[in-house]
């Protein structure tokens, strides 16, 4: 768009403004990339969000417990780190473990997976098209930066020290909170409070979104309420503060598959799609169909 | 705790910038994956090596299904050397249920190779949730400064379910009071297991699914749809609140099948893993015998 304008400008100025507001190709390269979705590993998952988790954007994923929130979370920061070659977008992760869900031994077989499924979804190319070093276990987990936290002051705290991590790693593509909730579902003697806090929270998150090209990915808790003579499941906390997320996902089981759909999305339709936890991470149910990439 | 209590200053301001703990994940690779083994093979093996440090494992099951036995186990094997897949450490037992099983600990610690086990395993009892919350205040100190030359590494309570008996009637707003009390131990058992590299270990009850097919109990939480024992449709108790209050929830069910024309009976024991978020779906037959609890491979 930039490079448009310039050119609108120049014609009126004659050349000056050429150098203004252009933009290298780089960058509208660079700026294409970021806009990319990260892919969650699924591709009847990517397709109903229309290609995967989206930048600049906040998602609140929610669901019962062993549902997959944090397989997914972990698959998510994995993804993110897919290499540009390969299709991905090259960025790092921050990963906020309010739970202590997060296991480094399942971090590292969901990136075996996903470097596995690289070089398989590529082989018709005969070397690798990045750098060995770069396509290691170590090297990804290098690049979550885990933040380990253990009460709501300390999430609060996690949350505004972010704000000055962010400008000294600009290339996080991807924050996950796990989960964002926990820590609030206890007493608190002001709620009204709590709601203020929560929904700070989520427009500081929602505004890293949007400045630093990142999507924010927030899993969330589910609890059942008594509704009209029936239970229903809710997210936890409710609408109180989740207004604030651009779109809304939950996982569910129906029979004895794992399925998500889109609950709330400005531009997507509602719609779900089955998915599979596997030892690998997370998969499509129909595990047989490869897709080639090609660059 | 209340918000107010906070200074509500800086959680406006933003101004509270102090840098939370971040750790780089390749030095934590050795203590995160650290495992206290159940004091058998076949059993670690479903768990991936046995009870991970720094998270809260649920065992569930009905009465006499092996919970007791196997926290009495572990309360041993936490003394074994981490060579032998323990934590050469003491432990700290918090039982809700009467009578504390002592001569049952005093017959598996006399078969057991170490000297002094008991000496490193400390008990109390709890009679409800303020009682829990208040231990779990002063065992910080015990496990933060040790008496023994061993640190504390484990935690078992016994059972959570027995806490929650009394005290809390069906209305809503106790159902509520009792959730906000689940959240506030698990974040302190969770806050507590990640400081000082604890395993921690709750047990609970279940309680028999019944009701309409859209009622709460029918919902399904984890690897399985049904969960089974003596032959009746059970789910862990305590609900979905609590569900969402541990990271690995494993399921202990029996199964007394009649032999030879009603003269005898075998009692049939399975463990398996409801949701965790390092294990897939995994089940193990075991049996309790003199010496402990030990899985079986048919």
């Amino acid at each position: 768009m930039s490079a448009s304008i310039a050119m609108a400008e120049s014609s009126r100025s004659g050349g000056h403004a050429l150098l203004d507001g252009a933009q290298t190709a780089w960058d509208m390269l660079s700026e294409e990339q970021m806009q990319k979705p990260i892919t969650t590993g699924c591709e009847e998952l990517d397709t109903i969000l229309g290609g995967g988790i989206q930048c600049k954007a906040v998602t609140e994923i929610g669901g019962i417990p062993g549902i997959g929130k944090t397989q997914l979370g972990i698959q998510l920061a994995v993804n993110v780190q897919i290499p540009v070659q390969y299709g991905g977008l090259g960025g790092k992760a921050v990963y906020i473990d309010t739970e202590g869900s997060f296991m480094v031994e399942r971090a590292h077989q969901i990136i075996e997976g996903c470097i596995a499924d690289l070089f398989e979804n590529f082989e018709h190319r005969k070397q690798s098209l990045v750098c060995p070093d770069i396509l290691q276990p170590n090297s990804f987990l290098a690049n979550i930066f885990y933040f380990r936290i253990c009460s709501y002051t300390e999430q609060i705290a996690a949350v505004n020290y972010l704000e000055k991590f962010l400008e000294e790693h600009q290339d996080v593509n991807i924050i996950v909170v796990d989960s964002i909730t926990f820590h609030f579902r206890r007493d608190f003697d002001d709620l009204a409070m709590r709601t203020r806090v929560l929904g700070g929270m989520s427009s500081k998150l929602m505004r890293f979104a949007k400045k630093h090209n990142l999507a924010v990915v927030l899993l969330n808790q589910v609890t059942t309420k008594f509704v009209d003579g029936s239970f229903q499941l809710t997210l936890a906390l409710g609408d109180s503060w989740s207004h604030a997320c651009t779109n809304r996902i939950i996982l569910y089981w129906n029979g004895n598959e794992r399925h998500a759909y889109i609950d709330k999305s400005p531009s997507l339709r509602s719609a779900s799609a089955p998915f599979q936890v596997t030892s690998k991470g997370i998969r499509n149910v129909t595990s047989n169909c490869k897709r080639v990439r090609m660059m | 705790m209340s918000l107010d209590r906070v200074d509500k200053n800086w959680l406006f301001r933003g101004q509270f910038m102090a840098r939370p703990h971040i750790e780089p994940l390749n030095p934590l690779l050795h203590l995160s994956s650290q495992k206290l083994t159940l004091g058998c093979p076949l059993l670690d093996h479903r768990l991936r090596g046995g009870l991970p440090v720094g998270s809260v494992t649920e065992i569930a099951g009905e009465s006499a299904s092996g919970k007791t036995q196997i926290c009495l186990q572990i309360l041993l094997s936490a003394l074994l050397p981490p060579s032998r897949g323990g934590l050469s450490a003491a432990s700290l037992f918090i039982h809700s249920e009467f009578p504390f099983p002592l001569r049952r600990l005093r017959a598996l610690s006399s078969s057991s190779s170490l000297s002094d086990p008991l000496d490193h395993i400390f008990v109390a009892a709890a009679h409800s949730p303020h009682d829990l919350l208040s231990l779990l205040a002063a065992a910080e100190s015990l496990v933060a400064r040790p008496p023994t030359r061993l640190p504390i590494r484990l935690i078992v309570i016994d059972s959570i379910a027995a806490l929650f008996r009394s005290d809390f009637d069906n209305t809503p707003s106790d159902l509520k009071k009792r959730s906000f009390l689940f959240f506030k131990i698990a974040a302190k058992l969770k806050e507590q297991a990640r400081r000082f590299g604890l395993v921690v270990v709750v047990t609970n009850q279940v309680v028999d699914v019944v009701g309409s097919e859209d009622g709460p109990g029918r919902l399904r939480v984890g690897n399985y749809a049904y969960l089974c024992s003596s032959g009746r449709q059970v789910c862990p108790a305590l609900g979905i609140s609590w569900a969402n209050c541990v990271n690995t929830r494993l399921f202990l069910s029996r199964k007394d099948m009649i032999v030879e024309n009603n003269a005898s009976s075998r009692t049939t024991r399975r463990m398996q893993v409801v949701f965790a978020p390092h294990l897939p779906e995994a089940s193990c037959e075991f049996v309790i015998v003199r010496d402990g609890v030990f899985g079986v491979d048919l």
